[in-house]
């Protein structure tokens, strides 16, 4: 997969930042918002009264096939809101590809093994940034588990998870199920089988870490409970409810070498943003 | 200095009424969507080459991040 990136930033703004931070992919100029306008994506929420921030997008990503389809794309009611880059991947891939670099906890037994762990960005959480609980159950050969819903008395899988003040936790993603139709009683259910996903995205507010504010901890604690039963065709084994931590490192932001940026205990840019911010007024200023 | 969260529980350095803080307000679109082809473009990358989109990736899917400024 090949990733572009556009913005109404200058050439020269651009290859300052593409050299300061390392960017490996195209940094795309379009400074009078041509694309970004054709494409549909212009903050409608400025005018042109707004001078120097007029032209740019409401940030977001659109994810193609090899045909140039778009088969997904990611847009937030928060500009704060941003995807990890393992996202895109993830679509391209249509499977999520675990890092083995991030907070990752194991459980479960020979039958069912479990795999609890922080995907996206290193595993980090900061401010805004979207990650996921990816909890991996792998089944062995034979063996399903029950997706919702289940009649009464049986066990659908459920994961949650908890976290301190200023983690927001969506709700659970969940894998498609194939159905299982038992003749007697006759009764249809929904179970998966294999390796099973499920994802809970989450990010992180100001309360737990924020970009105007130095780090308050090093890390946070997430706790995951997880509850099953796995059947073949014949019998089940006995439900079971585990319960996992995971320590995820707490991180501050990448922020531009610009006053008002400067002094939070961000991570800031390698390099002066300030000739071009000067520069990026004037051309504002001369329409 | 002050720091104003937003409804969303976000801080930024600067005041809450900031245009620059100003967000995906309900209902608007977001350009093509799933299932569409995106629109080609050509553009310069950061070192002034002209890159055709659709020519460039060739046969590869893609990404394409809209983002709002590498200077502010």
């Amino acid at each position: 997969m090949k990733l572009y990136s556009i913005s109404y930033d200058d050439q020269e703004a651009l290859a300052a930042f593409a050299r300061g931070q390392n960017i490996p992919f195209p940094l795309l100029s379009d400074v009078d918002s041509e694309v970004i306008r054709r494409y549909g994506v212009l903050n409608t929420e400025l005018t042109p009264d707004d001078a120097v921030l007029y032209g740019i997008p409401f940030p977001g990503t659109f994810v193609t096939d090899n045909d140039g389809v778009v088969i997904a794309k990611f847009f937030y009611d928060s500009y704060k809101k941003r995807d990890s880059p393992e996202y895109l991947l993830d679509v391209a891939l249509g499977r999520i590809e675990l890092a083995d670099d991030t907070p990752t906890t194991t459980g479960g037994d020979a039958e069912v093994k479990i795999t609890a762990a922080v995907h996206g960005g290193r595993g980090t959480i900061r401010q805004g940034l979207m990650r996921k609980l990816v909890v991996r159950f792998e089944l062995a050969d034979g063996l399903h588990i029950y997706g919702p819903p289940v009649p009464h008395g049986m066990i659908a899988t459920e994961v949650a998870m908890k976290g301190p003040p200023g983690l927001v936790i969506l709700d659970p993603v969940l894998p498609p199920t194939e159905p299982l139709r038992i003749a007697s009683p006759e009764i249809e259910l929904e179970v998966w089988s294999g390796t099973v996903d499920i994802a809970i995205p989450f990010y992180a507010t100001g309360e737990l870490v924020s970009e105007v504010r130095p780090l308050d901890a090093e890390s946070a604690i997430v706790e995951v409970e997880v509850r099953y039963q796995a059947c073949d065709d014949q019998t089940c084994l006995l439900p079971r409810r585990e319960t996992f931590e995971l320590e995820v490192p707490l991180d501050v932001v990448d922020v531009p070498a610009l006053g008002i940026h400067m002094g939070h205990g961000q991570r800031e840019g390698t390099y002066d943003a300030g000739p071009h911010m000067k520069r990026l007024y004037e051309r504002k200023a001369s329409k | 200095m002050t720091v104003e969260r937003d409804k969303h529980g976000f801080d930024a350095p600067v005041p809450l009424n900031h245009p620059a803080r100003r967000g995906l307000p309900p209902g608007q679109s977001t350009g093509p969507e799933p299932g569409e082809l995106l629109p080609g473009f050509v553009l310069p990358d950061a070192f002034g080459n002209p890159i055709d989109f659709h020519r460039d990736r060739g046969q590869s899917g893609a990404a394409v991040v809209f983002f709002r400024s590498a200077v502010w």
